[in-house]
């Protein structure tokens, strides 16, 4: 029985498909279902362009979640959304612990060598690191 | 007047790539431009025998208004509240964090690496400074925001900035009549300058012709041009307008996001590029240890000014010494006052590059000790960032059917 579940959003198309599954779930269950977006700063912060990113990340979410919210509402779900900064697999494993969820849906980004190598795949973070059932959506 | 285009188009060219760069690794595009325009100049240097002008007056004019609105915006993100609410102890602890690397750093360029008294004091106030970003970033990821000691430890950042930029301003200029000059028309100005600007932005303000912008700049060359004039340097009082405009500019988002894209879009490349095309790399891999000896001067200066100061708060001690390494750390102010000493002749290239090593290393190796050894990961679980509410939205209608 899954009554909470959480679904990792960036606005890809990925996470879209992982969005729509999630929407699916909690229609089918009754579930509360969150939305989490993580806004990720440069390394080293450096001042002013934190604020940037920052107040980018929370427009570009905002219009989004509006649009999410829509979609959600077709199904007669009602999204919680959820704007973390840091690091996303991090963010994302907190908060389903936090929440105490059953499920994390989230989509596959299929990251460039050059992300691979320098973050790793959120995705496999999260499979490795999670406490709850993981859904990822290809 | 062809060659000044193509100049510029390497310039921005060279930003460009900088930019893409630092989205592909994920790191600070003012880090990635240093780094570009050092590698530039190597490569530029050794392969066509070329330069990138970084001498041309037109690269340093657009340089230095990257620096003084940069260094506005920087001020303009004090929160006035916060800082008159927590004023004493922020004020004690962030002169502490200025003052115990600015003599300690000075010594030991002056005593350990035989610099001479005024590149000595150069060294010690370009390693003084801490990252407000860094500390404001953790504070954001932890939620440590929201708490006391959170927002004590920030509101200090911008004193220990503070203590930077008027030692920059004030120590390598002679005392004079135009000290005087400076610093009677520039306390003039900052005391009746929020009344002035919310009337006159009220009357004015929010046309198309962008006329909080002009504004703006008219204050900040007047205030630095007569900085210059009395020999000293234009970003001290634009850190002081952005300061004391914090709670009337600083909080209009709207123009601060304009403001923003033309300092990241045109000026802050030239500058971050310029600085790094200025680094001499022969001299950093002649005797490289010498800008590891002023970095770990700098940490162990902060930590003995620091650490105490956050076990007094009743800080525990791990997230005591997670504060102390976040407040090690420096970018802006650090190069800032490395530009100007080069400028000044105070100090010369060797130096200035040990100088901005030491500064970009200062960005990077204290954030991660810290979260290596000393991140307070119980803190995480605090409920950072925040919950974005979308009212209630009407269900997709599609055609020929029921929602």
């Amino acid at each position: 029985m899954i009554r909470k579940l959480l679904v990792a959003y960036d606005a890809s198309p990925q996470s879209e498909k992982a969005f729509d599954f999630a929407v699916g779930i909690a229609a089918k269950y009754g579930a509360v279902l969150i939305v989490c977006s993580v806004a990720t700063l440069p390394e080293p912060p450096v001042s002013v362009e934190v604020s940037a990113v920052l107040d980018h990340a929370e427009e570009f979410y905002t219009k989004h979640f509006t649009k999410l919210a829509t979609r959600a509402a077709a199904e007669g779900i009602t999204p919680r959304f959820e704007l973390k900064v840091g690091h996303p697999a991090e963010q994302i494993i907190l908060l389903a612990e936090e929440e105490k969820v059953q499920m994390i849906a989230m989509g596959h980004r299929g990251n460039t060598l050059v992300e691979k190598w320098m973050l790793g795949s959120v995705c496999r973070r999260v499979i490795n690191y999670a406490n709850c059932t993981v859904s990822v959506v290809r | 007047m062809a060659e000044t285009w193509f100049l510029a188009t390497v310039w921005i060219g060279l930003a460009l790539l900088a930019t893409l760069l630092s989205i592909w690794f994920r790191i600070a595009t003012a880090l990635s431009e240093i780094v570009v325009g050092t590698v530039a100049q190597m490569v530029l240097g050794a392969v066509l025998g070329a330069s990138l002008g970084a001498g041309d007056s037109w690269i340093k004019f657009l340089s230095g208004t990257g620096a003084i609105l940069l260094t506005f915006l920087a001020g303009a993100e004090l929160d006035p509240t916060i800082f008159r609410q927590k004023w004493k102890e922020a004020t004690a602890l962030g002169l502490l964090s200025f003052l115990a690397p600015f003599f300690g750093c000075a010594a030991a360029a002056h005593w350990l690496l035989g610099w001479n008294a005024t590149a000595s004091w150069l060294a010690g106030v370009a390693l003084s400074t801490t990252s407000v970003a860094v500390v404001y970033a953790v504070m954001l990821e932890f939620g440590l925001n929201k708490t006391e000691f959170g927002k004590t430890l920030l509101a200090a950042c911008f004193v220990t900035d503070l203590g930077t930029v008027v030692a920059l301003g004030l120590i390598f200029a002679p005392f004079t009549l135009r000290t005087l000059i400076f610093a009677g028309v520039g306390t003039a100005v900052f005391l009746v300058l929020p009344w002035i600007t919310i009337r006159f932005f009220g009357k004015y303000g929010g046309r198309p012709s962008e006329l909080e912008a002009k504004y703006l700049l008219l204050l900040l060359f007047g205030l630095g041009g007569l900085a210059a004039w009395a020999e000293s340097e234009a970003v001290l009082p634009a850190y002081l307008i952005g300061m004391v405009l914090a709670g009337t500019v600083g909080k209009d988002h709207a123009l601060i996001r304009r403001l923003r894209t033309l300092t990241f879009g045109l000026l802050t490349p030239f500058y971050f590029i310029r600085a790094g095309s200025l680094v001499s790399v022969p001299a950093l891999g002649a005797a490289p240890m010498i800008f590891v000896v002023l970095l770990l001067v700098k940490m162990v200066a902060k930590f003995i000014a620091v650490y105490p100061a956050t076990r007094f708060f009743e800080s525990p001690r791990q997230e005591g010494m997670y504060s102390t390494m976040l407040m090690s750390t420096g970018l802006t102010f650090g190069s800032i006052a490395a530009i100007f000493g080069l400028n000044k002749g105070i100090i010369d290239e060797g130096q200035y590059s040990y100088l901005v090593a030491a500064v970009i290393a200062s960005a990077v190796v204290p954030t991660l000790i810290a979260n290596k050894f000393f991140l307070p990961r119980h803190l995480l679980r605090s409920g950072a960032g925040r919950t974005i509410v979308i009212p209630p939205q009407q269900p997709v209608q599609t055609p020929g059917g029921t929602p």
